[in-house]
């Protein structure tokens, strides 16, 4: 059973109207509450504990077992911490743009299939959404920056957007070249096609397996990703070493706790999509978790797909979290670009060579009927 | 009166406010800021009545660009806070008749029109019928469209070209020119 069907199974128990409406608000906030908070704050401690490892030293260890419960200690100093205001900022805008950014890199995760079953919402422009979403994050930064009256802030955040913006071209076109293959925007789909190829099957296995172009594609992808969510080595809007805390620089307490957790956020949530669009979401080399079938019952009730969607989400969980172990591994290894050095890599190179690769990927679907390499190798080595 | 028309009217009037702000303000950042409000809006009412391709399009392209260049613009002017851009009636007497004329306009047609025998469809995705639109009977409007973007790309191109190449191009189109 979809959340979908749930939702509507709920929504015949309590009427359409209000009620309705008033639980799907709360029902969302709690699954913010219960997944992307915890595991952004899991990611500060995980971000801490890696950094420590690449350069040899212990990292968190003195609250909890393993300075497990680091990040509760760091949520705690966050709630308690004055909200303090700089005299010359501007009031307004300065409260409005956390809620912003925080909006644009939560609102996403609704879209996010953990399972075959397990999805907020199937939407038919499932990565569009999600990708339209994203783009409340650099005006939440840009107008964050500028309110703050200050010149760290404000050359962080000039760089934030003009950055943002520059890499959603790639980014989009990227993603582009997946609809172009697959056909479809909503996630349930997209994932569902990269299934095992069996005999009369749909799936043509892991989308980054498709064609060379979109193997390349992955890494314009994940490069893209890493300056959307401005990651090392692109990390210029925050530059510590040259610009403070760049735009969050004037911002304490809970509502710099937000511009923090909207980051881990934000890397979740692309590595989240890369997992789901190019690495196949959920499903496994050899085998299609969907046909599982161990015959358990409870009654009428079949287990089936509670057992699948555990081992769906654990496997689509482990990809997410390889990915992100990758964004951190990148942090302690590269260093950062400057300015005009990350425009060139986006203008004159990222961006012509995903032109290409789109261009490409879409001659391969019309050529090959949008078999897949693996499905083509199957055919002539006569498997089905 | 359902959960989605209640959304589409409060969408109407975060939509009005928003523009009314956007006008009025004093002060050209909180317009430009109120923008938000009104874009938004816009992408709200376009979900609400099924349009979901064309909501997010709205988002990512008005909220997610214009918006963004707008707000550079007016953030790199001098002195934004000390300006004020009331300046007396007689500006807007213009702009109100316009706003008025396009105003009556569309009032006219929206009450000329016969609205008895609307039903309102079942949410159908939106996405795949616009993309075969968009290579079939509009193709040719969609090239138009390629065409005027192309051009403001190569303008944008030659705006920013350092001053200097620009000289030396001058020259070398005389110089070929004399020969």
């Amino acid at each position: 059973m979809s959340l979908a069907e749930f939702l509507s199974g709920l929504n015949q128990l309590l009427g359409t109207g209000i009620p309705m409406a008033i639980f799907s608000v709360l029902s969302a906030v709690i699954v913010i509450l219960l997944f992307a908070m915890p595991v952004g704050g899991f990611c500060t401690y995980l971000e801490r504990k890696v950094a420590a490892d690449f350069q040899e030293r212990i990292g968190p260890n003195r609250v909890g077992p393993l300075g497990l419960l680091q990040f509760f200690a760091d949520g705690i100093k966050m709630f308690l911490k004055e909200d303090s205001i700089s005299k010359n900022a501007d009031r307004w805008i300065y409260n409005f743009a956390p809620s912003l950014v925080l909006a644009g890199s939560f609102g996403a995760f609704a879209v996010i299939p953990f399972s075959a079953y397990i999805i907020g919402t199937d939407l038919d422009i499932g990565v569009f959404y999600a990708m339209a979403l994203g783009s409340l994050v650099s005006l939440g930064v840009l107008l964050g920056a500028w309110s703050s009256d200050n010149k760290w802030s404000l050359i962080g955040g000039m760089r934030g957007a003009a950055q943002i913006v520059s890499y959603e071209i790639p980014l989009g076109l990227a993603v582009l070249s997946v609809i172009t293959i697959s056909g479809s925007m909503s996630m349930h789909q997209l994932v569902a096609q990269q299934a095992w190829p069996s005999p009369g099957g749909v799936g043509h296995f892991w989308n980054v397996f498709h064609n060379p172009f979109m193997f390349v594609n992955f890494f314009i992808y994940f490069t893209a990703a890493l300056a959307e969510c401005n990651r090392t080595p692109f990390d210029l809007p925050e530059a510590e070493s040259e610009l403070v805390s760049g735009f969050n620089t004037e911002f304490s307490g809970m509502r710099f706790g937000l511009y923090a957790l909207s980051e881990f956020a934000d890397v979740i949530l692309f590595a989240c999509i890369a997992s789901a669009i190019f690495l196949g979401g959920w499903h496994v080399p050899f085998f299609d978790l969907q046909s599982l079938n161990i015959g358990l019952s409870v009654g009428e009730l079949d287990l089936s797909p509670l057992v699948q969607s555990v081992l769906m989400i654990g496997v689509f969980l482990f990809k997410v979290a390889v990915l992100v172990f990758v964004v951190m591994w990148l942090r302690w290894t590269l260093p950062r670009l400057r300015v005009d050095q990350l425009m060139n890599l986006c203008w004159k190179y990222l961006i012509p060579i995903s032109f290409f690769n789109l261009i490409g990927a879409a001659v391969w679907t019309w050529a090959f009927e949008g078999r897949s390499i693996l499905q083509l190798l199957g055919q002539v080595l006569g498997v089905y | 009166m359902t959960l989605v028309d209640l959304f589409v009217a409060f969408c109407f009037v975060l939509g009005a406010v928003a523009a009314f702000f956007t006008a009025f303000h004093p002060n050209i950042l909180y317009g430009a800021i109120s923008l938000i409000g009104s874009l938004v809006a816009v992408a709200g009412i376009y979900g609400a009545l099924g349009a979901d391709f064309l909501a997010a399009a709205q988002l990512i392209i008005y909220v997610g660009g214009i918006l963004i260049v707008i707000l550079f613009a007016v953030m790199m002017s001098e002195d934004i806070y000390k300006r004020r851009f009331f300046e007396g009636a007689r500006k807007y007497i213009f702009p109100a008749i316009a706003a008025g004329v396009i105003f009556a306009g569309l009032a006219r047609i929206t009450l000329g029109a016969d609205w008895s025998d609307v039903t309102k469809p079942d949410f159908e995705p939106t996405a795949r019928a616009m993309g075969w639109a968009l290579v079939g009977p509009y193709a040719l409007v969609f090239q138009y469209v390629v065409v005027v973007l192309l051009s403001g790309l190569i303008g944008a191109v030659i705006i920013a070209r350092p001053a200097v190449k620009m000289k030396q191009l001058d020259e070398e189109i005389t110089k070929s020119g004399e020969e």
